[in-house]
């Protein structure tokens, strides 16, 4: 599997702003994972019902169901701009980067921590680092995949039947994390993890 | 390297110095280059992206139209609100909040807040699309541009606004609305007019005596008003008059809480305040009691007051009709005629009556009479507008050349109208009732009404009869809501906006209760893509200009802060003792008063330049000169309906953070076991109260704190919940308002409904 690839499609699925970027982030996913297109995917109104569930789930303007930011899952009282947002900001300066969006794109949202991970996933195979490696560690295990099992979670609880774009770019999340997980050195995880949210 | 643990990979992380050495090696090849990333770029996070520092301190006051308006510290650290607190500089917040202003952290960062511009597909369909700034200004521009084309003037674009927020900037939506041309107001206010119309034809203005002083009263009547729960920051003076020794009494048709602290409650039927207080000053006039000094020397029309009550009012005939006993009356007018000060709290719930404005004009009558007036520790306290002269800069804009609008009548647009009116002016902006808003809209022709601006209000929460309201915005070709959160308006809008939380904008606020004044700072960049309400009104600014040069004449780029400075003057700075207004970084300040007492030097503003227990100003406005009886609303239904406020919200604030429905998940309807047991009703049921409005479902609560003849259910939105108690409460205007505020107001108290077992 192209994980680079699927999670560039990832990110821009889950910083697309309008349906048609939405379509084009799925369609990347679809070749890219060889999965089979979703039928109603050639419709002409396919991109407004994709774009209507997403903000429904992801954006608003209603109650979100699945906030796709990391502080709501791991910092007290499901909030925005917490500690965990901190932490993720830090991560991207340890890496030399930084977010021009500011507040109006909370730092530890789902798209900018996806972007931080390719950064990862590249720095990674250009130099063996120990440094590096200890920083990815600390991102992928406390940090991201204490959140997006909630996150997803939330997403499959949803109310309504799931669009089943959103089913698959929810699966390739899964798939991923899984995967980078299992390739992680087993001696290098900790002993356990107590996610500090009350999202669950 | 061996694994770190989390721990120590945090120690790292939380200092700038560790964090940004330690990669350095492997960042100093130029690794950056070529990274596949398409959000982040290469560069140091600014400060207040990561932990830099200690925490800042800022400056802000809570806008929400509440007796307090508090003064706040806000604790910023890394650009975060982390934690706010009462400012401790003044003696009213003095160091503490209420449960909603220590929940404003929550406000900000809550996850549900409306983060960007967004168009709905299909009013209430939840079919929403994100907009950019500039797509939504291009759309509502053009929308605007369309209607006047059409029509030849904008008084197919309505305004609707109240008190959400109430900073003085804020008043720039008006400003927006005039710089665009005449367009429709919806104007008075829901809230306080028949008390402000009252209090103007008796003193000639409304005007209180600085809360501050309570503690030197020796009598407190707390008059249909609920402090425990709606002004909690009054209490503290309440405690200090009954430390003191003075006794508090609370009449209300309702055990609040406040009942709950008094020395006495006087259980009153609701909307018989003007029986209770005319049979009070029957007894005090029998009893020889009034001041006869005082009246003499600063009052017209006493003999008059004297005679009706003679000739109409008996403490008998008072008993009767507002359920009070006839000792308790006597009781109650004796002890009140001979403390000295004696004071009363009149509430704003009393005046939501058919016979509001009547009742607030006889309890002025019996703190005049018995000599209170102008006396510290006394007073008729109602509210004031003392302290809030300021420029109106965002509010004052002038229309477009060449632009026409209404030909009829015009006058005052809510009680902080200071424009003047339309002056010589051809033209004006066509002034609709707020109180009837649908109505208004259904019936508006030549032109109708085609768009409809939402600022600082949440128009289907807390507009009245809620089902004529939906068939109105059927009638709206455009609906733009501006806010925080998705309310039940915004559901049924078009295009929303995010609007900025008070942390996000600078301004400026007053209280209408107190006397102090306190800075509103910027203490945080605005959240995701909000704007504030004068910097929506600049991008909207901007882009019917593009359109239309000349079609707006709203500056185009403004400074929030450099805006708020324009709203003061020597005036202001005089009564505050100020300087600049940079002197309330330092913390709020009181204005300087002469007297704790309004109408300390006996100098009344009316046209005799004393109080008119008599008022040919009143009678020349459709009532009655005298303060006199005037009959209730008739019964519409089987029991009395009142919808008060709650104590974890305002009107439709708070109570949607998750933090109130921890305490408050789903409202009640609160019912006497008395009545619940004539219908069946166990306490925890799920009932069904309608009336000819309509209908709502919610649990039932039995208790004896209401009055058998009446349902009590708090007015608030619910997050997540249908719960609308403007399904019940019809249009009906109260008495007074329209002469000082544009409209009359409304008798949300005057309703009634009946309840079954759902």
């Amino acid at each position: 599997m192209d994980w680079n690839a699927i999670l560039i499609a990832l990110r821009d699925f889950f910083s697309a702003r309008d349906g048609r970027a939405m379509v084009a982030a799925c369609a990347v996913m679809t070749a890219t994972g060889k999965t089979p297109p979703d039928r109603a995917s050639g419709l002409p109104q396919a991109a407004d019902e994709l774009e209507y569930a997403f903000n429904r789930l992801f954006v608003g303007p209603g109650v979100v169901v699945a906030p796709p930011y990391a502080s709501v899952y791991l910092d007290p009282d499901c909030r925005l701009m917490g500690e965990s947002t901190r932490r993720a900001a830090a991560v991207y300066d340890a890496l030399g980067l930084s977010s021009s969006f500011d507040e109006e794109l909370p730092y530890d949202h789902l798209a900018l921590e996806l972007d931080a991970v390719l950064a990862f996933r590249v720095l990674g195979a250009q130099d063996q680092s120990a440094e590096l490696d200890a920083l990815w560690h600390y991102f992928l295990h406390d940090h991201l995949a204490c959140w997006l099992p909630l996150f997803t979670a939330k997403v499959m609880q949803a109310p309504a039947p799931l669009h089943p774009e959103i089913s698959r770019a929810i699966a390739f999340l899964s798939a991923w994390l899984a995967a980078a997980i299992k390739d992680l050195p087993q001696e290098s995880l900790p002993m356990t993890h107590q996610p500090g949210g009350t999202a669950a | 390297m061996s694994p770190m643990t989390k721990q120590a990979m945090e120690r790292i992380l939380e200092n700038s110095v560790s964090r940004r050495s330690f990669l350095s090696r492997l960042l100093a090849t130029g690794a950056l280059a070529g990274l596949p990333c398409g959000l982040l770029r290469p560069g140091t996070a600014e400060a207040g992206q990561v932990w830099e520092g200690g925490y800042q301190t800022f400056r802000n006051a809570c806008p929400r139209n509440c007796y307090d308006t508090c003064s706040i510290i806000s604790y910023v650290k890394d650009g975060v609100v982390k934690f706010v607190e009462g400012a401790p500089e003044s003696s009213f917040t003095r160091g503490g909040l209420c449960v909603k202003g220590n929940s404003y952290v929550r406000r900000v960062y809550s996850p549900d807040r409306i983060k960007y511009p967004m168009e709905q597909q299909g009013r209430g369909s939840g079919n929403w699309k994100r907009l950019s700034w500039d797509q939504a200004m291009d759309k509502i521009a053009r929308k605007i541009l369309d209607i006047k084309e059409r029509d030849g003037s904008l008084l197919g674009l309505a305004l609707t606004k109240y008190s959400g927020n109430f900073g003085i900037t804020n008043y720039g939506v008006e400003g927006m609305m005039s710089s665009l041309g005449y367009t429709t107001r919806m104007v008075g206010t829901p809230c306080w007019p028949a008390g402000i119309d009252a209090q103007n034809f008796d003193m000639g203005s409304m005007w209180c005596n600085d809360p501050e002083d309570l503690p030197q009263a020796r009598y407190v009547i707390v008059w249909g008003a609920n402090p425990a729960w709606c002004s909690v920051h009054s209490m503290k003076f309440l405690y200090a008059a009954q430390e003191a020794g003075a006794k508090m009494v609370v009449v209300d048709p309702v055990f609040t809480q406040t009942a709950a602290k008094a020395d006495e409650y006087v259980e009153i039927r609701a909307g018989e305040d003007c029986a209770l207080a005319l049979g009070l000053c029957r007894h005090i006039l029998d009893r020889g009691l009034y001041d006869r000094e005082w009246v003499t020397a600063h009052s017209v029309g006493f003999d008059d007051f004297a005679a009706y009550l003679r000739d109409n009012v008996t403490v008998e005939w008072a008993a009767g009709k507002s359920g009070v006993p006839i000792a308790q009356i006597k009781a109650l007018a004796e002890e009140f005629a001979q403390a000295r000060p004696a004071t009363i709290w009149i509430g704003y719930g009393m005046q939501r009556h058919v016979n509001g404005g009547a009742a607030v004009r006889v309890l002025d009558a019996l703190v005049a009479m018995t000599g209170n007036v102008g006396k510290p520790g006394g007073g008729a306290r109602y509210g004031h507008l003392q302290t809030w002269g300021f420029n109106y800069h965002a509010m004052l804009q002038k229309p477009p050349e060449g632009s026409k609008g209404w030909l009829g009548a015009s006058g005052p647009k809510g009680e902080f109208d200071v424009s003047g009116g339309a002056g010589n002016a051809k033209y004006a902006d066509r002034a609709l009732n707020i109180n009837k808003t649908a109505q208004e809209i259904l019936d508006a022709k030549d032109p109708p009404i085609r768009m409809l601006w939402v600022a600082c209000k949440n128009v289907l929460s807390q507009d009245f009869d809620r089902p004529k309201m939906l068939k109105a915005f059927d009638k709206l070709e455009m609906v733009v809501a501006v806010d925080q959160f998705f309310n039940q308006t915004v559901e049924q809008a078009d295009i929303v906006l995010p609007v900025t939380t008070l942390f996000e904008d600078w301004t400026v606020n007053a209280s209408y209760w107190h006397y102090w004044l306190s800075l509103n700072e910027q203490a945080i960049k605005p959240l995701h893509e909000a704007k504030s309400d004068i910097q929506i009104a600049a991008a909207l600014s901007r882009r019917m200009n593009e359109l239309a040069p000349g079609s707006c004449t709203f500056a185009t780029e403004i400074d929030s802060k450099d805006w708020m400075a324009r709203e003061f003057n020597k005036d202001i700075y005089d009564l505050f003792g100020l300087s600049s207004w940079e002197d309330l970084r330092k913390g709020p300040a009181k204005a300087k008063l002469a007297s704790s007492a309004s109408w300390a030097d006996g100098k009344f503003a009316t046209p005799s330049k004393k109080y008119e227990f008599r008022s040919d100003l009143c009678a020349k406005n459709g009532h009655d000169a005298l303060p006199m009886y005037k009959e209730g609303r008739a019964p519409y239904d089987k029991l009395r309906l009142l919808t008060p406020h709650h104590k974890f919200a305002i009107h439709s604030q708070f109570q949607n953070l998750d933090w109130m429905a921890d305490f408050n998940p789903a409202p009640f309807v609160y019912i006497h076991p008395r009545a619940a047991a004539q219908r069946g009703i166990a306490d925890g049921d799920m009932v069904r109260v309608f009336n000819k409005v309509g209908e709502v479902r919610l649990a039932a609560r039995l208790t004896s704190d209401v009055p058998p003849d009446t349902l009590l259910m708090y007015e608030t939105w619910y997050k997540g919940l249908a719960f609308n108690c403007q399904n019940l409460v019809d249009d009906t205007s109260a008495d007074m308002g329209a002469y000082k505020t544009g409209a009359p107001g409304v008798a949300i108290h005057d309703q009634f409904a009946d309840v079954a077992r759902a």
